[in-house]
């Protein structure tokens, strides 16, 4: 032992090993482990005198042992640098047979004696019970809120409906205050109705949302097209649509997010008629796209602000609708593992982008 | 043909039974309104049992799917197991629009499927629209 470390390791190397806020251990072209700190000691549960010298496949549980020989030797044929990234889970196995869930870092040394390799390890149990209890929590939240806002339906219904049929049947028989009141509460019900309709839109992309399966985005844009006719036609949009790819999305969401870009393109539309652009991009194994108009644009200070729930920035009656169409589009690109952000001037126009994952790229799940 | 026409209103909200009968009424047709309030008292009305043994078979059903007791697709698919009431038009009239309510509607013998609109001026025209349909356009055995 004393002896490995004057042959292996200068002072300082020894204090950062030793003090390192993670396990760390080294295993030669064997698989034989050559040195444990003391945070893989207590992770795992051996003494170093215990573990030192033994092939590392000791530490992996023995349903996944059979693989890693293998995954050693590819490592060491071909040493590069592998941070943690986040994304991998494996498991390792401490003395008394319990399993523990880690994330592994890999880099590769040369020594006097041959070539080792250094694999840095985290004990990720508590992250992945905090990540575990998010998601359900998320998952329960976004039931509640459809449930919710279902079930609030049919009530605002009713109030809607009776104070309305109130006014119809006594148009003309009451007088002028009692019909402003009833117009009023019919307003303030109809507002409250596409609020909750939207709520129940907003929480539907979470969790009534299908599979992300290979889609023609091009099909879909041009399935979007023929269902905004009426609104192009009194718009007198132009639109200039480069090739776009076929990506990996939940089909009718994808719609859902091109409708209400192309319609937000059309309602905030300046002096000239509408001129859409959309295209894609292949950029870092991602396609970004764009989605550009000539219309109002915005202060860049707003491009936050306009991804929230029923925010607006236009008052009241100017433009129809409540504000939630970009917050429905920023769940989708979200939900489709991508990212949103925009490009505005105002009186020049805005150009929405958005990435989505290529169709063949990996689903993990 | 001074004989009302018989429509069995199948709703066990009462507002919605309101505003079809408040809807119905103002119709130039004559027209005989019956509410069941849920599946299992619209099933003793076709069936002419219960409280209901001296009712008069509907001529027309109109029928909400998320109903207490009995769901509007169990009474559908009893009234389609007695051979008399087989041909009775049924039509769903419900707020669900989820995919698997309409096929299954459809298959267990629903005649149409509507959903009710959210607003009142909508939800009368639909209604108009259906007693328009089924009580004077369409021959009723």
């Amino acid at each position: 032992m004393t002896d490995d470390w004057q042959r292996r390791a200068e002072q300082p190397f020894r204090l950062v090993f030793e003090a390192a806020p993670y396990a760390i251990l080294m295993i030669d072209r064997a698989r034989t482990i050559t040195l444990i700190n003391r945070q893989g000691e207590q992770l795992f549960g051996y003494g170093r005198d215990e573990i030192v010298g033994q092939p590392v496949e000791l530490l992996i549980p023995e349903r996944l042992r059979a693989h890693h020989p293998a995954h050693v030797a590819a490592y060491f044929a071909e040493p590069r640098e592998r941070p943690m990234d986040g994304g991998r889970e494996l498991f390792g196995q401490r003395k008394d047979g319990s399993e523990v869930a880690i994330e592994i870092g890999l880099s590769s040394m040369e020594l006097p004696d041959g070539r080792f390799t250094l694999a840095s390890i985290v004990d990720i149990t508590e992250r992945k019970r905090i990540k575990d209890e998010l998601h359900r929590s998320n998952a329960e939240l976004e039931q509640f809120a459809y449930i919710a806002s279902h079930d609030l339906q049919e009530p605002l219904r009713m109030v809607a409906s009776f104070t309305e049929l109130l006014g119809q049947r006594y148009r003309g028989k009451l007088d002028e205050r009692a019909e402003k009141y009833i117009f009023y509460a019919v307003d303030g019900a109809k507002r409250m109705q596409q609020l909750v309709a939207d709520l129940l839109t907003y929480s539907r992309v979470g969790s009534q949302g299908g599979p992300l399966l290979p889609v023609s985005a091009d099909a879909v844009v041009g399935r979007v097209l023929s269902t905004l006719a009426g609104p192009i036609r009194d718009t007198q949009a132009g639109f200039g649509i480069g090739p776009l790819p076929t990506v990996l999305a939940d089909e009718p969401q994808l719609g859902q997010l091109f409708q209400n870009l192309i319609s937000n393109a059309l309602k905030f539309r300046g002096e000239a008629p509408p001129r859409v652009r959309i295209d894609a991009q292949h950029k870092d194994d991602r396609w970004v796209f764009s989605v550009a108009d000539n219309g109002l644009g915005m202060e860049m200070q707003y491009a936050d602000r306009i991804f929230q729930m029923f925010q607006r920035l236009h008052e009241r009656g100017k433009f129809e609708g409540s504000g939630i169409g970009l917050a429905v589009v920023k769940r989708i690109v979200e939900r489709h593992r991508g990212r949103i952000w925009l490009e505005s001037t105002p009186g020049v126009g805005t150009t929405f982008y958005f990435t989505l994952l290529p169709s063949r790229a990996r689903t993990a799940a | 043909m001074t004989s009302p026409i018989r429509v069995l209103l199948v709703e066990d909200n009462p507002g919605d039974a309101e505003l079809m009968r408040d809807t119905l009424e103002s119709s130039k047709l004559l027209l005989e309104i019956t509410v069941a309030v849920d599946g299992v008292d619209a099933l003793d009305h076709v069936l002419q049992r219960g409280a209901h043994a001296a009712a008069l078979r509907p001529e027309l059903i109109i029928l909400d799917l998320n109903l207490p007791r009995m769901h509007g697709h169990q009474f559908l698919a009893e009234l389609r197991k007695h051979e008399p009431l087989r041909a009775i038009p049924v039509v769903i009239l419900t707020s669900s629009d989820a995919e698997k309510d309409i096929v299954d509607s459809y298959r267990l013998g629903a005649n149409c499927y509507v959903t009710k609109p959210m607003d009142l001026v909508a939800f009368q025209s639909i209604v108009r629209a259906v007693e328009g349909f089924w009580l004077t356009i369409v021959k009723l055995p």
